[in-house]
């Protein structure tokens, strides 16, 4: 049996990028602690705010409700839950009860919004489209756009000072190599602890960005949080490719993933001066922000000869 | 020095599997032979989560739980 560096009790975790050895307690302690630190170092929330969460019910974002709660009451934050359901049969459709359970055992707030109910289609029903249409769009790009821009409104109509993602450590490092793979300015040059951009968009924060996958999973599961652990059907492609290169390398080379981070987050102040300014409009059929004439949700929906069905999202009745 | 017989589960999985493996072999070397990263998956021996540091014993029950699901 392997001991813990702290406290000498049974070890769960082998934090190689650090050399320490930590058991249940500590580690559970140590999130903790890096979760508020991340918060209070980069000006994530400030007391008295209201606070989003989008909850998918995975681990990553039911361990992020869990640490709000404490950290919202600390600081008299008010918290809501936000899920979006992309209606994608046999995973989404389970991990929204977990997320519900969580929320309702914390007494949070919690509203879905669904793919189906705003655009009349699900993510299914999307991917077929797409796929009869030859779009040559993958599910990925339809739901990540689509989703994003449904989370931010919901938490712009339930009147939020900041819409917390429980993107960790690892999805981060993904974030930042992709971009570097498809050369994409734009896109890189947003990613970071806080996206704040301008009207229109409720400020986006990532208090698990420097907090391994491997230690949320822990974190959930040594806390003995509801969790729906189980993979999209969806995912393949690049972005597997990337995650996996990325694992073997930390497996080989301890460290290499808070390296990029923290040379990507050196680099960051620079790549505004090349990323070119853009003028935020209202999109011309559903009025959200964009940069362009019609958002690109509304574009992706019109490839796919689908329209948007309502305006708004958040009626009295959808919590 | 004699083998060890584990057996090891995948969580979510029905079936279980028996390994030989040879004396003071680690969860780490078992995970090897499995083609299994440490960073994406989570372990429990005998119902304990542990580090993949820890030698195995005749006898062990080796649950094995991915942790990366996307999404
Ligand atoms: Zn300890
Ligand atoms: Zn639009």
């Amino acid at each position: 049996m392997l001991k813990c560096t702290f406290c000498g009790r049974r070890a769960a975790y082998n934090r190689r990028y650090a050399g320490v050895l930590l058991c249940d307690r500590c580690l559970i302690k140590s999130v903790e602690k890096r979760f508020r630190r991340a918060i209070a170092e980069h000006k994530l929330l400030l007391p008295g705010e209201r606070v989003a969460v989008a909850v998918s019910g995975g681990k990553d974002s039911v361990a992020a409700m869990h640490l709000l709660v404490e950290y919202c009451r600390l600081k008299n934050c008010e918290l809501v839950t936000i899920t979006i359901d992309e209606g994608i049969k046999g995973y989404r459709d389970q991990s929204i009860g977990v997320a519900r359970d969580n929320a309702k055992s914390l007494g949070i707030e919690h509203f879905v919004v669904s793919f189906k109910r705003i655009f009349g289609a699900t993510l299914d029903q999307m991917a077929r489209r797409a796929r009869a249409r030859k779009t040559e769009l993958n599910p990925c790009t339809y739901c990540g756009v689509m989703r994003r821009s449904l989370l931010n409104q919901a938490a712009r109509e339930l009147e939020a000072d900041k819409l917390v993602t429980a993107h960790n450590l690892d999805d981060e490092v993904q974030a930042i190599m992709l971009n570097y793979v498809r050369a994409d300015f734009s896109r890189l040059h947003r990613l970071g602890p806080a996206y704040s951009p301008r009207e229109g968009f409720v400020p986006r924060i990532k208090p698990l960005r420097e907090i391994p996958e491997k230690e949320v999973a822990l974190y959930a599961l040594l806390r003995g949080l509801e969790v729906h652990l189980a993979v999209c059907p969806y995912v393949g492609g690049i972005h597997t490719e990337i995650r996996d290169f990325l694992n073997l390398l930390e497996a080989n080379h301890p460290n290499s993933k808070f390296m990029i981070l923290r040379m990507f987050d050196r680099l960051k102040p620079q790549l505004a001066r090349i990323v070119p300014e853009f003028e935020m409009r209202r999109c011309k059929s559903c009025g959200e922000p964009t940069s362009a004439i019609i958002c690109k949700s509304c574009e992706l929906l019109k490839g796919l000869g689908l329209r948007r069905l309502r305006k708004t999202l958040i009626s009295p009745k959808s919590s | 020095m004699t083998h060890i017989k584990v057996t090891v589960k995948h969580v979510g999985k029905k079936h279980k599997r028996e390994f030989r493996l040879g004396p003071h072999a680690t969860i780490a070397d078992l995970l090897k032979e499995l083609g299994h990263n440490r960073e994406t998956i989570v372990v429990r021996r005998n119902g304990k989560i542990v580090v993949e540091e820890e030698c195995l014993a005749d006898g062990d029950l080796i649950e094995i739980l991915p942790i990366v699901t996307g999404g």
